[in-house]
């Protein structure tokens, strides 16, 4: 009997220390899916009673031009995003799996940005594109001097290469990017630009000040794609979306890192492996779990961006940033008219239709593929 | 255990009798907070003296329209509240908002007659008032004596017309490349009350927009225009959010805003010294043009305390309670008698800044700032458009067709 009471408890005490988990996920998620649910079939302004309307929200939102925007800025933004997020990541990584003096200050240092909080990050932002801003800023002073950086570039490089070629060519054991050679290029790079411009043979050209307009423009990019471009405030959303969630992660990826054994790197060299092999065959199938993680981090995130586009409000036009996301708030809270309940709601149950979609696919692709291995 | 119970069913009445005739205010935060709480405190509350009605202000720091949407309809929202003419519209039209023309009968001190027609106007739908207008706003040229006197020009005033006052801006601008004349917001909130001088509404008798209406067609190419020969600039070119930022920079010596220009101006260029001219008259129509701002309070539909409610209404709208705020140089009021106030004729910047602004109310082609049922929706096309234009991206021509282009995409909607 006793033994029989002490079975049931032992099932039910998962259930007891899941209770208030469960509780909020039921209220809080549960409880208000199946109320969009519901509300994405009836017309309701949040004030009179909601009417069932059947599926015409959802005739009307592939008819709403917004719409169709948002749903391809999402995507473009997706693919883009977690591409580009999910390489810089491993990059730096790598970079900073290294054991050099000081690596810890570089670790925090490149997590900042994903530290900071996104409405600060974005106004900073706002000001780093501005017509008058920094980026448009140094693009200028990069025009300006571009002679001069193209000279210490190419004079270094020469160097270098005369150099690397010289030791091959007495048949000296040295890498190609054998660092005191590097060092020595750029040092003779850094005098031959400077005494160019001592001496006037260069001078800083004059260039009218660079007026890019980064977000309060209907321009798209690049231009060969077509349909497919982007729209260019959306490609600086896109270039500072990166920025501040490759960090983060980096840092996943960096965990990983750190576990894998030694002994496969050992092995490894053992059989002459370097450099692209090891990253090919040895870290990439190690790395395979977080890759996952890191990529369907990176979808679901960017499939659900809104605070950038929220913040940037008036100052791109809406067509050119809207995402989904936005697109359902816009719709619950349209400035200075009636809420649009069941409109938002339809969206909102595409969008996580559409995410959950792509997740699976993802799934497809690159999980079971890891199980394999 | 006796003395407990006894000590709870105190407590339970208490909090009986104080919900019952408790009255909950909703308005903005920041500095509104610190407005309304003492003007509860000076007029509110010792009128209240021995009626059992208590008051407390609820600051929302938040977007406000949300709030009060969401508090309407999940049933917490305040029995009195802020409502914008921006905004208004829509909760009226949902029949959360009580409408007040019974309390108006029965009342003797707050009627509507008390108050400027057009602001009264503004909040009254299908013939009955939901909103005692609390204060309001127009714009009007705010000018830097400064940069006028430096230039030699003469400063703007009540007589200017469009080509009087570009002529007066133009001079100023040659100053210096780094000075301009006017900030150009792209804005409707600025650029309309041009386009109503002009002769433009916002709907035609169709309620339809119409964009090459030659009116608005008109008002756009000057407004642009000044952009293109360098006499005026967006605020965003000079790195300033606004147009009141451009001229408290001093490097823009005409802005077109409202009352709130005179703390902005306290705050970020105190020694700068200004003036106020009304706002230049169309050449042709010899008519101005204006947009009114203004928030009214609202009652709560669904409260349970209205008559109280309105009771506290009375006093905040009352004439001692404007000229309370009017004197402390925080808003305009709308009521009617104040217009004659002392306050007005006082010779500083301040008091005539507003007092322009007050006059600027019923002068010419006024209309209050919101377009029916679309909100702010009906002004992004325009606002896109302007600035398109002014950022060279685009042809006016362009512009205006992309502009009619989205306006006809929401008005099929």
């Amino acid at each position: 009997m006793r033994r029989a009471s002490s079975k049931v408890g032992e099932k039910l005490a998962p259930y007891v220390l899941l209770a208030p988990f469960l509780f909020t996920l039921i209220v809080f998620f549960g409880y208000a899916f199946v109320r969009v649910v519901y509300f994405s079939f009836t017309t309701y302004d949040l004030f009179s009673k909601p009417e069932w309307v059947g599926l015409k929200n959802y005739v009307n939102i592939f008819r709403d031009l917004d719409f169709t925007r948002a749903m391809k800025n999402s995507l473009t933004f997706m693919v883009v995003v977690t591409t580009a997020q999910t390489i810089i990541a491993l990059l730096l990584a790598l970079l900073l799996n290294q054991k050099v003096r000081g690596i810890r200050f570089f670790r925090a240092a490149y997590y900042m940005p994903s530290v900071a909080s996104s409405v600060v990050v974005t106004l900073i932002f706002i000001w780093f594109f501005q017509r008058r801003g920094v980026l448009n800023f140094v693009i200028t002073k990069f025009k300006e001097y571009q002679a001069i950086i193209l000279l210490f570039l190419f004079a270094a490089a020469a160097i270098h290469i005369v150099l690397v070629v010289w030791e091959k060519l007495r048949r000296r054991p040295v890498s190609v990017f054998e660092p005191s050679f590097m060092f020595l290029g750029v040092l003779i790079g850094f005098i031959v630009a400077f005494g160019a411009v001592r001496f006037g043979f260069l001078v800083p050209r004059e260039v009218p000040p660079v007026d890019i307009i980064w977000f309060n423009t209907t321009k798209t990019w690049p231009d060969f794609l077509g349909s497919l471009a982007f729209p260019i405030p959306l490609g600086a959303i896109m270039l500072f979306n990166i920025w501040t969630t490759a960090p983060t992660f980096m840092l996943l990826y960096l965990a990983g890192l750190q576990d894998i054994p030694r002994e496969l790197y050992e092995a490894a060299a053992v059989d002459g492996a370097e450099g692209w092999h090891i990253i090919l065959h040895i870290i990439a199938p190690q790395l395979k779990p977080i890759t996952f993680l890191v990529v369907t981090m990176g979808l679901i995130g960017t499939l659900q961006m809104f605070d950038q586009v929220a913040i940037l409000g008036s100052q791109a036009p809406r067509s050119s940033v809207i995402t989904l996301a936005y697109y359902i708030y816009s719709n619950l809270f349209p400035s200075s008219a009636v809420p649009r309940v069941g409109m938002a709601s339809a969206a909102a149950m595409f969008l996580a239709l559409l995410t959950f979609i792509i997740v699976y696919a993802q799934r497809k692709v690159l999980g079971e593929e890891g199980e394999n291995a | 255990m006796k003395r407990l119970s006894i000590a709870l069913v105190v407590v339970l009445l208490v909090a009986c009798a104080a919900s019952a005739q408790h009255i909950r205010i909703g308005g903005f935060g920041g500095n509104d907070t610190v407005i309304v709480e003492e003007m509860i405190e000076l007029f509110v509350r010792p009128a209240l003296e021995g009626t059992g009605i208590t008051v407390q202000y609820e600051p929302i720091s938040d977007d406000f329209q949300r709030y009060i949407v969401n508090a309407l309809s999940a049933g917490t929202a305040p029995d009195l509240f802020y409502m914008d003419i921006f905004w208004a519209g829509s909760l009226i039209r949902s029949g959360v908002v009580e409408p007040l023309d019974e309390y108006f009968a029965k009342s003797e001190v707050l009627k509507p007659e008390y108050f400027i027609p057009s602001l009264v106007e503004a909040f009254t739908y299908e013939g009955k008032i939901y909103g005692v207008p609390k204060d309001f706003n127009t714009l009007a040229v705010f000018y830097n004596k400064d940069l006028f006197d430096y230039a030699g020009v003469e400063y703007p005033s009540n007589d200017d017309t469009w080509d009087t006052f570009y002529a007066k801006l133009e001079k100023v601008a040659a100053i210096d490349p780094n000075i301009y004349g006017l900030a150009l917001q792209p804005e409707f909130a600025r650029f309309g009350a041009l386009a109503y001088a002009a002769g433009f509404t916002p709907f035609n008798a169709d309620g339809k927009t119409d964009l090459f209406d030659p009116a608005f067609v008109e008002a756009f190419k000057w407004y642009t225009g000044m952009a293109e020969t360098g006499v005026g600039v967006m605020p965003q070119d000079i790195s300033q959010g606004w147009g009141g930022g451009a001229l408290a920079s001093e490097q823009v010596a005409v802005a077109l805003e409202g009352a709130w220009m005179v703390g902005a101006i306290k705050g970020d260029a105190p020694n700068m010294q200004y003036g106020t001219a009304l706002m230049p008259k169309h050449p042709q129509t010899g008519q101005r043009g204006n947009l009114i701002f203004t928030v009214a309070w609202g009652m709560n539909a669904a409260s349970p305390n209205k008559e109280a409610a309105f009771k506290v209404m009375e006093i905040l709208t009352s004439e001692e309670v404007q000229q309370w705020v009017l004197e402390r140089g925080l808003a305009i009021p709308s009521r009617q008698a104040l217009a004659d106030n002392p306050y007005f004729q006082q010779d500083h910047a301040e008091a005539q800044a507003n007092y322009t602004v007050f006059l600027g109310a019923s002068d010419g082609n006024v209309l209050p700032f919101h377009f029916g049922e679309y909100g702010g929706e009906w002004m992004d096309p325009i606002n896109q458009a302007l600035s398109a234009v002014m950022s060279k991206q685009a042809t006016v021509e362009e512009a205006l067709r992309e502009a009619q282009a989205q306006l006809d995409a929401l008005m099929g909607r």
